[in-house]
Parts: structure tokens; C-alpha cells; sequence
């Protein structure tokens, strides 16, 4: 039975978790509206429930629970997080997604004779501002480096980079782990933190030998992240992914968008032999655009590692670049890695040091905003259960809303159910964000303290809550005008 | 004239991003090439060689490849001989007690080198795409790099 559940979750779990959360959420709302009373103990039962019917941590197949017994996976990730700045990293050309192919370029992006590439204070504020988020020790002073190789699309033939002094190095970060998924908090360790630039978009065109370059990337600033080894599963490693991308959009660095390629994770993952210290070979995949796939991608690997080591066949895992075929739904060789490439860093002759104030960095700190973790925790301290907190911090616009309805003074409790439920179902209904709505949070608080002095009844209140929604205007006006208060007796 | 030369560069190299045979890069371009390819093995020096007394010679066949460049036998001698003076006068500077010096990590340059974040677009960007040698519709074309088995 569980295992059936099981596998109707599985193809979707990262992509469909709010939804799910969502729809889990729903069923317990309609009865905690109707009555109040018995809010907490359907919630708290229904939390117990979802882990056992979902219980092993690495969801989907057996096999994948089997081969965990032997073995540990040991993966490690990049990502590339493109920053949403209005000009490139080291010249003017305006960065914006989806202008026409090869019209945002200059003699600097393009790499001409004589153009020297200007930094960006933007970059290094954006640098900063994430090194921080992520607990890193920033280099007040660190510096740039040409990382060489020949690709169509690296007009200048290398790109320039931070090697061995990045802005950022040695911090972590805190997740929540569904409780689909098992549950639980874990800290995954980030090695760096640092600024380089982003090379132009390649096409490959199915018909015909030839590719397509479209070179307005080229020179559009990125931050790297990389984290420690420290992750073990598929989920891990999708929720990883999951907070990088709430912390750059909580911080605005960058709109997150995986589909647009703002955020891109490569994975590096290896396997060994339950109690063995050393790493076994580790293979990389890219390719990965969704949390789900770097998910079912790690999951495959895993699998397929797990595999040549029973054959006594381990000698084939070999360091390469797979990647992930969406259709086929596996890693497929991209290309062999004949010893490390030679990249031939140097340091950046064009470009002076980056050098950052104490003063500097401070500030930045200061101007921080509540960031995900920490709202996190803030919304557990109110006494939300791990499922409300986990909906209401993951999207910043939510997480703000919901701020500003509590800080008005409606309750806690009640504030979250609205949100996570007939609000969220509206907004999915009419592919709205929270931000498009007319009811405002003012209102929203209005309507809460209505129902609970009994002014209203709960089910009235929900008709006037869809009517703010879309139309905007006031409780008070809205009970008025359409004679709604409860007879008081 | 040089962008024209490095745009050829571009579009040539990817399918000797697997193997690259020094023979078959078309000679036009190489001419133009060296001195980018010098400039590269100087670089090569200042970074990758840890051990300050033992200086290996050039493996000019090797940089030439890194540096997807042709060279023929009498330039690959003609280039050796040269690079090595310049590693030989790095292996001088070496010899340098440097001990007593703390570390830059860069020279020192002038401060408050920092760009606005506004957006300004290059007037001539015409002439720029005029030098790129095949285009398909809006895109640069070149040839296939995606080499997956």
C-alpha cells in the first residue's frame, strides 16, 4: 500500500511538493473553518500520518533503499546563480533576458584588441550580500583570474573568473527537509563563494552540422556557489537547490528562474561502500533545470553506480559529464574527462584587486533582510507546524504578506490556514502571485478579526474574502453594503 | 584585421575540442595566432610551475595545442628556443629572496575603479557583427560542439 502511495508521489514530488502541501493543507482547512475546536488535533495527526505512509527517506523505488544499505552517496554542488543587474559584470552592455541574439555586445564582451573590462560595484554588492547570507568569512581583498578554454561560445577565449582568492569562502547553510521526505534538519557546508562571468548561449540544432551562437550572455555577471560534499540523497540535494534559490530571490540578487537559466546546478556525485573513508570516482552531471530532475538524476546515478560496483565492474565509473535526458529519464555520457582540464588560470593582468572596507561589509550586513532560515525558525517559534512554516518562508512575497497580516494582529494561526489555503488555491486558479491580489494584507486582518468576534460567520467570511481578491475594497464596506452581519444572539 | 583572425579561431576550434590534430588547423589563421599563443605561455610560466629551481623546458607541441594553434616542425624549434629565454629569465627573477616580503595578490592599481550599474549600449555594434564571419539568421553559426556518444 505504502509503496503504491509511493509511486503516484514520485514522479513529481519536487515540482508538485507546494501543490501537494497545498492540497494536504486543504483537506485539514475545511475542517478546522468549520470548527476551530478541533484544528490542532487534525493537524497534528495528519502530520504523523505523512511520514509513515511516505516513510523512507529516499522516496521512489525499493532498489534505491536496498542499494542504500551498502552504500553511501557523496555528492557535491555548483551552482551558478545569474545576477539580475541591470548592465554586465565588466562593461555597460545592457544584461537583459530575451533581447534579440547578438545585439547586447561591445568590443569588451566581445574580447576586441585594446577593450579592458571595468568591474561592476554591483557584482561585488551582490557578492557580498550572498557570501553573508550563506555564513561565509568574506576576503576584504580577493582578486580576478582568466580561466582558459576554446567553446564557440567565449568570444575572448577564456573567462574571466576568481580562482584561488574568491570574495567568499567557508560558510553554510540550514535546510528543512520536507516531511514527505522524511523530515528533519540538516547543514550542508559551502566551500566558496565567487564572481565570475557567464559565457554566450549555444544552440544545437537538430537538423543540419552547425550550431547557434547567441553571444548577449557572454559577459553577463554570475555568482558561483559551491558547496561541501556534505549532501547524501537526491532529496537533499533537490532541497539544497530549493534554498539557494529562496535565499537569492529573499536577498534579490537574482531572479532564481531555473527555466530562464538564472539558476543552474551542476552535481558532482560518487558513491562508496557503506564504512569506506575514501570517495569512490565522481561523475558530474549537468543538464539539470528542474529541482525534480537533479533529484530522479542523482537518484539514476546512484543506481547506476550501485550497479558496477555489485558487477565488480567499478572500474567504469569513470570522471566524466553526463547528462540528464528528460525523455529517457537518465544520465547519458556527455564527454570524458581525459585527466583534469588544463585551464591555465592566471590572474587577470586588466583587472585591479577587489578591495572590500570593513565599513563596507558591515553595512551590507545591516541591510540584510530576515532571511529564509531565520524566518524559518521565527514561524515554528509562533507555534506554526513544519508544514505552514515551510509554505509560508518559501516564496519571499508570501513569506511578506503573511508578515504583514500577522503584524497587523490577526492570528497567527488563523493568518497561515487563509494563505495556505483558499487564497493559495485563488492565486493557482488564476496563475496569480500573491502580489497581484487586491485584498490587502490590512484587509485580510479585518476579515480574520470579523470572523473571530463572531461578527461574521467563517463561511460568509469566505465569500468576502474571494470578492476582496479579486476586486479589491473593504471589509467593513463589504459587510455594509451587502448586510452580512451575524445576528448576534 | 586581428578580430577577424580570432573570430576565425572561434568558429574553427570546436571540433578539435576532442582531439586536436596540430596539422589540420587551417594555416591562414595560424600566422596571426603566435603571438596570442606567446602570450599565453608566458602566463603558462607565472602560474603553473610551484618548484622555483627546476624549470622545465617548453613542451611547445603541448602549448600549441592548448592554444588550438598549427605549428610546423622548424616554428615549433624556432618557438622553443624563444620561449625558453623568457622561462630562463623568469628561473633569474626566481632567484629573488623574496622571503622578507609580504604577498600581493595583485599589483597595485589606482582605487575607486568601479562601474555604475547603468546600462549604455555600443553605438557601433554593426561593425562588430560585420566581422563575424557566418551568421544563420541572427545567430553566430559554427560549427556542431555538441559531442555526446
Amino acid at each position: 500500500m505504502s509503496t503504491t502511495l509511493f509511486r503516484t508521489i514520485q514522479p513529481n514530488h519536487f515540482t508538485l511538493l507546494t501543490t501537494a502541501l497545498l492540497r494536504t493543507r486543504r483537506t485539514s482547512r475545511h475542517i478546522s473553518v468549520r470548527c476551530q475546536t478541533s484544528t490542532t488535533t487534525q493537524q497534528s495527526s495528519s502530520q504523523q500520518q505523512q511520514p509513515r505512509t511516505s516513510a523512507p527517506k529516499n522516496h521512489g523505488s525499493n532498489k534505491l533503499d536496498e542499494i542504500l544499505k551498502d552504500y553511501e552517496a557523496v555528492i557535491g554542488i555548483e551552482t551558478h546563480v545569474q545576477l539580475s543587474t541591470s548592465t554586465k559584470a565588466f562593461c555597460s552592455c545592457p544584461n537583459s533576458y530575451g533581447s534579440h541574439p547578438n545585439t547586447s555586445i561591445c568590443p569588451v564582451c566581445m574580447g576586441l584588441p585594446g577593450a579592458l573590462p571595468v568591474l561592476s560595484s554591483k557584482v561585488v554588492d551582490f557578492g557580498v550580500r550572498l557570501g553573508l547570507a550563506l555564513n561565509c568569512s568574506l576576503s576584504l581583498k580577493s582578486k580576478f583570474d582568466r580561466k582558459q578554454y576554446f567553446y564557440p561560445d567565449l568570444p575572448k577565449g577564456y573567462q574571466i573568473s576568481q580562482f584561488d582568492v574568491p570574495i567568499a569562502s567557508g560558510g553554510y547553510v540550514d535546510v528543512d527537509i520536507p516531511l514527505e521526505f522524511g523530515g528533519g534538519h540538516r547543514r550542508f557546508g559551502i566551500t566558496r563563494v565567487h564572481m565570475e562571468e557567464d559565457a554566450g548561449k549555444l544552440l544545437h540544432s537538430d537538423a543540419g552540422d552547425y550550431s547557434q551562437v547567441d553571444l548577449n550572455r557572454a559577459g553577463v555577471p554570475l555568482l558561483e556557489i559551491v558547496s561541501e560534499p556534505d549532501i547524501r540523497s537526491g532529496v537533499e540535494a533537490a532541497e539544497y537547490g530549493s534554498e539557494m534559490q529562496r535565499i537569492v530571490r529573499y536577498l534579490g540578487v537574482s531572479n532564481g528562474n531555473m527555466q530562464e537559466g538564472s539558476l543552474r546546478c551542476d552535481v558532482n556525485i560518487s558513491i562508496r561502500p557503506i564504512g569506506q573513508a575514501e570517495f569512490g570516482t565522481k561523475v558530474e552531471i549537468k543538464n539539470l533545470n528542474a529541482f525534480s530532475a537533479m533529484s530522479r538524476a542523482i537518484d539514476y546515478e546512484i543506481t547506476r553506480q550501485a550497479l558496477l560496483y555489485n558487477q565488480g565492474q567499478a572500474d567504469q565509473i569513470v570522471t566524466e559529464t553526463r547528462l540528464w535526458d528528460e525523455g529517457a529519464q537518465k544520465t547519458v555520457t556527455m564527454r570524458k574527462k581525459e585527466g583534469l582540464a588544463d585551464y591555465r588560470y592566471f590572474p587577470e593582468p586588466d583587472l585591479p584587486e577587489v578591495i572590500l572596507t570593513q565599513e563596507y561589509v558591515d553595512s551590507i550586513r545591516a541591510s540584510l533582510p530576515e532571511l529564509p532560515e531565520a524566518k524559518r525558525r521565527r514561524y515554528e517559534a509562533m507555534g506554526l507546524g513544519i508544514q505552514d512554516v515551510l509554505f509560508l518562508a518559501n516564496d519571499v512575497s508570501v513569506a511578506e504578506y503573511f508578515d504583514e497580516v500577522i503584524g497587523k494582529g490577526a492570528d497567527v494561526k488563523s493568518a497561515a490556514n487563509w494563505l495556505m489555503s483558499d487564497i493559495a488555491a485563488y492565486l493557482k486558479n488564476e496563475e496569480l502571485s500573491i502580489s497581484d491580489v487586491k485584498l490587502t494584507p490590512q484587509e485580510l486582518a479585518e476579515l480574520i478579526a470579523a470572523i473571530k468576534d463572531e461578527t461574521i460567520s467563517g463561511k460568509i467570511g469566505k465569500q468576502i474574502l474571494f470578492e476582496l481578491l479579486a476586486k479589491g475594497g473593504t471589509v467593513q464596506g463589504m459587510i455594509k453594503e451587502k448586510d452580512l452581519v451575524q445576528a448576534n444572539n | 584585421m586581428a578580430t577577424r583572425a580570432l573570430l576565425a579561431v572561434l568558429s574553427a576550434s570546436p571540433p578539435r575540442m576532442i582531439r586536436i590534430k596540430v596539422s589540420t588547423f587551417p594555416s591562414s589563421s595560424s600566422s596571426s595566432s603566435i603571438k596570442f599563443q606567446r602570450h599565453i605561455t608566458i602566463a603558462r610560466c607565472f602560474s603553473s610551475d610551484t618548484n622555483p629551481s627546476v624549470l622545465q623546458p617548453p613542451d611547445v607541441s603541448r602549448l600549441a595545442e592548448t592554444a588550438r594553434i598549427s605549428l610546423t616542425p622548424s616554428e615549433i624549434e624556432e618557438c622553443g628556443a624563444k620561449i625558453r629565454q623568457v622561462i630562463d629569465w623568469f628561473g633569474q627573477l626566481q632567484q629573488v629572496d623574496v622571503s622578507s616580503v609580504e604577498p600581493a595578490i595583485r599589483a597595485e592599481m589606482e582605487g575607486g575603479n568601479l562601474r555604475e550599474d547603468a546600462p549604455e549600449t555600443f553605438e557601433n555594434r554593426e561593425s562588430i557583427r560585420a566581422s563575424i564571419p557566418s551568421f544563420d539568421e541572427v545567430y553566430l553559426k559554427v560549427p556542431k560542439v555538441l559531442n555526446k556518444e
